[in-house]
């Protein structure tokens, strides 16, 4: 065998080394050439510490409701609204859609007002009123009426009862 | 034939045994994926538990953060579920997973979102369990030096930049080949092993004295 870190395979060849990953037969003919080579021992004993430092990197366990939460994402997706899927399809997939609620409430409410003191709208307001007034009046006027009847029949039938005064 | 004259069997390598498992679990995953395409929602639930794992440890790994990892992993899940309708078993299963979860993990580390990296002795270990650290100098020794390795190798792998650390996460803890892991990261086989020769020299000088 050649020197791998003079051939230019050296590389690789180390890499596979350090990953225990050569078949045994390329493995002990490496082995023999290390022993004679000190820039490819040296290598060769770097990688293997590498490989077993990474090793030492444990990994973390999975929470134990993992799977329900992506199936819990799936169901909310697919009861997404027409309105929100169309949103979710313009607007760009950084944007958040959610600040869009309040601001689309606020637009909302903004234009209510602006209704409500839009000199279109307020005909209609004491147009609905008048009728209401003009209803209270008649009525106020009908019971005047009928007190002045009442005092006209009583003073004509005092007149009737009474004696007429020299 | 043993001195015997008896026909024995000889033994076949572990790695023949290990190919044939991995041709039998891809084979299994393309089923499995054909079949959520399908509408079968249960056959996404045994996806699932076969490849959480992996994912969430690469993600772990990639962005060193367990909220963020899991969040994304969610995601890649969910990914592969919107596209359930156009899957096409054209290539692995994994392949097409890591490229997903490679994808939204480099764009969290471009995004900056990350945690605090460093656990404390009163949180969880990466086993899930909290550490007890009992009472007797040559146990918190060695808890210490197992923190101070731990420590190295974690910032060692953050010091590399996003792409050979993809890299090397893959080929050392999932133990993709070079021609999936160019798959996965779109570029050529002699574009990953320039990647991961980088990255390894890079470590050998970081972590080469932790032998």
């Amino acid at each position: 065998m050649g020197c791998p870190v003079e051939d230019g395979t050296g590389a690789e060849l180390i890499v596979a080394y350090g990953a225990r990953k050569l078949d045994p037969e390329q493995e002990s003919e490496l082995e023999r050439h290390l022993t004679l080579c000190p820039s490819c021992r040296e290598l060769a004993q770097a990688q293997r510490a590498v490989w077993s430092a990474l090793d030492a990197w444990p990994s973390i366990a999975v929470s134990p409701n993992f799977d329900q939460l992506v199936f819990h994402r799936i169901a909310n997706e697919q009861q997404r609204t027409p309105f929100t899927g169309w949103l979710r399809r313009w607007l760009p997939a950084r944007w958040s859609w959610r600040p869009v609620v309040p601001v689309g409430a606020a637009c909302a409410a903004l234009i209510a007002a602006f209704l409500l003191k839009s000199p279109v709208l307020q005909p209609l307001t004491s147009s609905e009123n008048q009728p209401k007034l003009q209803i209270e009046q008649v009525e106020h006027a009908l019971d005047d009426m009928d007190m002045l009847k009442q005092l006209g029949v009583e003073s004509a039938s005092e007149k009737a009862h009474s004696p007429e005064k020299i | 034939m043993n001195p015997d004259g008896i026909d024995t069997p000889t033994a076949q390598p572990s790695w023949n045994t290990r190919v044939k498992d991995t041709i039998r679990s891809l084979e299994r995953d393309a089923e499995l994926m054909l079949r959520v395409r399908d509408g079968d929602q249960a056959s996404f639930g045994l996806l699932l538990e076969r490849h959480r794992g992996s994912v969430i440890h690469f993600l772990y790994r990639m962005v060193q953060s367990r909220a963020v990892a899991e969040e994304l992993a969610q995601e890649v899940f969910l990914r592969v579920y919107r596209s359930r309708s156009s899957y096409e078993p054209s290539a692995k299963f994994t392949t097409w997973l890591f490229r997903i979860a490679t994808h939204l993990g480099l764009n969290s580390i471009r995004d900056g979102r990350k945690e605090s990296r460093q656990e404390s002795l009163d949180q969880e270990t990466s086993e899930g369990t909290v550490r007890q650290v009992a009472d007797g100098a040559p146990n918190v020794e060695q808890e210490l030096v197992y923190e101070v390795k731990l420590r190295e190798v974690r910032q060692a792998i953050e010091s590399l930049p996003a792409k050979q650390r993809a890299a090397v996460l893959m080929h050392k803890y999932d133990e993709l080949e070079y021609a999936e892991i160019a798959s996965v990261l779109s570029c050529s086989e002699s574009a990953v092993k320039s990647l991961l020769f980088r990255a390894y020299e890079h470590l050998r000088l970081r972590l080469a004295h932790l032998a």
